[in-house]
């Protein structure tokens, strides 16, 4: 397992990753544009032990968090979206999505200076409501009826950045303070400040046990039984809003920011 | 002689052209009729008349006119920059290109003309044009930070590094404020300048830079990392050991952090205590740390490997992390660690029973912990090919079944052991009953309708995948599943498809594939002028670098190869002239149904025929030239005429047909012996020998002991000798020098 940086020429098997996972999917313009518009935000899980099977082998992504920023945000304040999480169901209860969103955070903060993260999710899906409430800290905001293609409602959830805020300035700090007191700690060693600071990033929020994805992160299926009724309900009002995605689609969307400059 | 407008209708003309950017077609046109019915021969109008119906997707008509309006007016630089326009929205860049500088010669100064051949330029890779093109942008407005990047771009792509950095330092040097901290342009210019330097090798440099210019980056982990490197690479290790401690502390999760880190401690790879001590402070410091605790699995050996590979598996099934055997296949490698494996299993499951663990097993009725985990584990080891004992994975699977029938993971395996055994039917029954188990979880369901399909049931893996598609997708999951380019799907339909004979259907899904690698390569198209708004250039410049080898994808390598090997095969067999159900149509349909569809597609070939004289009359009609090609490809698009590919599979040229996929297949993948190998049997039999020379010396220097090579290399003899005498003294001497050469060898 590595976590690191999304690059594009993961992208075809990221899309791949979430036409197997999830329901909501897009096309591989769509995830270009993230990787293009913030690519410091999105992040990957990687499967490093496959054996390689032909020379042109490309890593295969076990999990992945698709992350941008608002452009226009309603509110006035600069805040980062999370577009798409997904973990393979054969990856789960390692923690991946939970380290995702970790890394996708702070670089938020970093180098667009986010003051806080929003995400849409399932209200059906408690997997996920629980790793974003109870492991991240998320806050349910509202709910929005029928945010989804087949009906189905979502939570919109936010979760206040400024903690990290608070640790990019501790360690500055004592960053500031460790040149200050002389340049002659060269072995590597941290003062302790940093140390501690580090701590908190990283370490357990307060839930003893570890952070378990059991079941689906992300969103979920339909139960095929219940899926009949909802698809000929969502057939019937053809407008249903759909805001994440491909109901956009990016052409439009990179159209759209590109007459606004010109 | 162009005809002149008077003001009121100069002033429509103005009227037609913010309609056609406002997107009121129908407005537009109305008023472009309006000029017309005065001025029937107003070239500017006509061409934008055409522009506005090419938009209203009328591309064949917008052609026409288009050309009508250009040889009524050739010194209009609106009818060449509409006909540009028209070549460059049916993808034919080349064309579009040429339009593009007629239309700039006439109007030099026109920085909209001279934008849009940029990015064609740079979207064909014509790094030359592009620098020019990006050296007269700037030079129009120096005043945009953007023009100067735009040009570093350009050299820096065309490989001319030292006059990509002298622009961006020019720029630089240019402004006198210092840049403020929250400048994101300016921070990613920075890292981008840095990069190019260090490219240039001059490390010592890229590290001065970072530490100067860059300190203030905004993308911290760029910095970092590059940081970290550069010290590595200039062998300052006590400073790189702190810059990759500083990267661990960020994600302990990154194998590369590590390696960097022992690197700088120079840690020798055999001194396994050393080496553990550094991923054991980062276990204790990072307790939700997976990498520090799995990764000296990797080096080390005997007991300690044992140890280790105790202290994690007790970890990993108290857990119940499903993905434990995934992710320590790779030590496989190493028998003496595949053989301990199952021994430290059997050891867990011991001290299990025997109520003596150290861990804390709270399963409390959860199977894919404990002793569940073991079991699951355990099939997965015998049923891995480097260790594979079929009736041993099914004995620990079904004892994982028994302690909990309704663990989706145990049924999944219990699948795969199945198809290990190369029972497809049962494979594919086990895994839908493993579908039934969640039937909210879209992965199970994917595994589900992937087994189908291998067990040749496309009818039922579709309904399988629809109960997951979009639902208001009016032509049901399989336009879903294209529309959302689902390769996997379409290569293992198309492969089914061909398994069952219909080879018309799985020419069409190999077709579909290879559309949607033109689709993905189109794509970065917007992203030439858009990444330089956003500023994101390394981002930029690895996109640009990552499509130039897209079709590398092992995803277009498999649906090519299955083409190509397709094609071959429909040369070699030909069918009947549908091509459907060549093979044994009744093992799938029964006889009446084979019937039936015999007939059935007979009717479509006929209507296919129609159609097909239709549209070629219509076009000889209106255009002669080779706009036509283009024209029918966005029909195609836009209605399939040919659904079930019956078109496809009534080619008389297979071979022909095939060089579409082998191309590609050849020029991005030389190093798969498989794309080699088909190459050879496509030129061989088109008897371009030179060709197949070439693929079967390739094959050699890859692997010469392959079985098919060695075949190869008699079947090229003995095609070859008898006909040499007859061959062009300059091709004789190749094939003596060359294949005589290896012959021997």
């Amino acid at each position: 397992m590595d976590i690191r940086l999304l690059r594009p020429s993961d992208i075809p098997l990221i899309q791949h990753a979430n036409l197997e996972n999830l329901p909501e999917n897009y096309f591989l313009k769509y995830y270009l544009y993230h990787a293009l518009s913030w690519p410091q935000l999105s992040y990957v899980a990687v499967d490093v032990s496959r054996p390689a099977k032909t020379p042109y082998d490309y890593p295969k992504i076990v999990g992945y968090v698709l992350a941008k920023m608002e452009e226009e945000p309603s509110d006035g304040v600069q805040h980062g979206h999370i577009t798409s999480l997904s973990v393979m169901r054969t990856h789960r209860r390692l923690g991946i999505a939970e380290k995702l969103m970790r890394q996708s955070q702070q670089a938020m903060v970093e180098t667009f200076g986010a003051h806080y993260v929003s995400l849409h999710v399932r209200v059906s899906n408690q997997a996920a409501i629980h790793l974003y409430r109870d492991t991240l800290g998320f806050k349910n905001e509202k709910t929005e009826a029928k945010y989804y293609a087949d009906a189905e409602d979502a939570y919109c959830m936010k979760l206040d950045l400024r903690f990290i805020r608070d640790q990019i300035k501790e360690a500055r700090d004592a960053e500031l303070a460790e040149q200050a007191g002389g340049e002659k700690k060269e072995d590597g060693k941290e003062t302790e400040e940093a140390k501690n600071g580090e701590k908190t990033k990283n370490g357990s929020s307060g839930n003893d046990e570890d952070v378990d994805e059991g079941a689906a992160v992300g969103d979920v299926g339909r139960d095929p039984a219940k899926g009949r009724k909802k698809a000929v309900a969502a057939a019937a009002e053809k407008e249903v809003k759909v805001k994440v995605g491909r109901a956009l689609g990016v052409g439009e969307l990179v159209e759209r920011v590109e007459r606004r400059h010109s | 002689m162009p005809q002149v407008l008077n003001t009121r209708e100069a002033n429509l003309f103005r009227t037609v052209i913010r309609y056609y950017e406002e997107k009121q077609y129908k407005r537009g046109l109305k008023a472009a009729e309006q000029i017309l019915k005065k001025n029937p021969k107003h070239g500017d109008t006509m061409s934008m008349k055409a522009l506005i119906m090419n938009a209203q997707g009328k591309s064949e008509e917008a052609f026409a006119l288009a050309k009508e309006a250009l040889t009524i007016d050739m010194r209009s630089h609106i009818c060449w920059h509409v006909y540009g326009i028209l070549y460059r929205t049916n993808k034919n860049f080349d064309e579009a290109i040429k339009a593009y500088k007629f239309a700039l010669k006439l109007e030099p100064g026109s920085q909209q003309i001279q934008r849009d051949l940029a990015i064609l330029q740079i979207q064909m890779r014509d790094y030359q044009g592009y620098v020019q093109s990006r050296f007269v942008m700037l030079k129009a407005r120096p005043q945009l930070r953007q023009n100067w990047t735009a040009l570093a771009i350009a050299y820096h792509l065309e490989g001319n590094l030292q006059q990509a950095e002298n622009i961006l330092s020019t720029y630089e040097k240019s402004v006198s404020a210092a840049p403020l901290k929250t400048d994101f342009e300016n921070s990613e210019a920075v890292l981008y300048k840095n990069s190019i330097i260090a490219e240039q090798g001059d490390i010592e440099r890229a590290l001065e830079h970072l530490e100067l210019d860059g300190k203030n980056s905004l993308d911290r982990l760029a910095a970092m990392e590059l940081r970290a490197r550069y010290l590595a690479q200039l062998g300052k290790n006590p400073e790189a050991a702190k810059a990759y401690r500083a990267l661990l502390d960020r994600n302990p999760d990154h194998p590369d952090y590590y390696k960097g880190l022992v690197d700088a401690l120079s840690i020798s790879e055999s001194d396994e205590a050393a080496l553990k001590t550094v991923y054991d402070e980062y276990a204790a410091k990072y307790p939700r740390c997976d990498a520090a605790r799995r990764l000296p699995l990797d080096f080390l050996t005997g007991d300690g490997f044992r140890t280790q590979a105790k202290s994690y598996l007790t970890l990993m099934f108290n857990k119940g992390v499903p993905s434990t055997f995934a992710n320590l296949k790779h030590l496989y490698s190493d028998s003496f660690k595949r053989d301990a494996m199952p021994l430290v299993v059997d050891e867990y499951l011991k001290d299990l029973k025997s109520g003596n663990t150290d861990g804390k097993v709270q399963a409390n009725g959860d199977s894919s912990k404990g002793e569940g985990a073991a079991l699951y584990f355990l099939a997965q080891h015998y049923n891995y090919h480097m260790g594979r004992d079929l009736t041993k994975a099914m004995e620990y699977v079904d004892q994982a079944v028994k302690l909990d029938s309704s663990n989706v993971e145990f049924q999944m395996t219990k699948a795969r052991i199945f198809k290990h055994q190369g029972d497809m039917e049962k494979a594919s029954a086990a895994m839908d009953q493993a579908r039934l188990l969640d039937t909210r979880d879209r992965y199970i369901n994917s595994k589900a309708a992937k087994y189908q399909l291998r067990n040749n049931e496309n009818e039922k893996a579709l309904t399988t995948l629809g109960l997951f598609t979009r639902a208001e997708t009016v032509d049901g999951p399989l336009a879903d599943l294209i529309d959302m380019q689902c390769i996997w799907f379409l290569t293992e339909d198309g492969e089914a498809w061909q398994r069952r004979g219909d080879y018309g259907m799985a020419l069409k899904r190999y077709h579909t594939i290879y559309n949607i690698f033109d689709i993905w390569q189109e794509d970065q198209f917007d992203f030439h002028s858009f990444s330089l708004r956003k500023g994101q250039i390394r981002a930029y410049i690895d996109m640009v670098r990552w499509e130039d080898q897209l079709r590398e994808h092992p995803f277009y390598f498999q649906a090519a190869l299955d083409a190509v090997n397709l094609y071959l095969l429909m040369h070699d067999k030909p069918q009947g002239s549908n091509g459907v159900n060549g093979v044994d149509g009744k093992t799938v349909n029964g006889d009446d149904a084979a019937a039936e569809k015999k007939k059935a597609a007979k009717k479509a070939k006929k209507e296919a025929q129609k159609a097909e004289r239709e549209a070629a009359g219509k076009s000889a009609k209106q255009d002669p030239n080779k706009a036509t090609a283009l024209k029918t490809k966005e029909e195609d698009v836009k209605k399939d005429d040919d659904p079930n590919g019956l078109k496809l599979a009534a080619t008389a040229d297979p071979l022909g047909d095939a060089m579409k996929f082998l191309g590609p297949l050849l020029q991005f993948s030389p190093k798969n012996i498989e794309g080699q190998l088909a190459g050879f049997d496509v030129y061989m039999r088109r008897k371009k020998y030179l060709l197949a020379l070439r693929c079967l010396n390739a094959a050699l220097s890859l692997d010469k002991d392959h079985p098919r090579v060695k075949e190869q290399v008699v079947e090229f003899q003995k095609a070859v000798e008898p006909v040499l005498q007859s061959l062009a003294p300059k091709v004789q001497d190749v094939f003596k020098s060359e294949f005589i050469g290896f012959a021997r060898s």
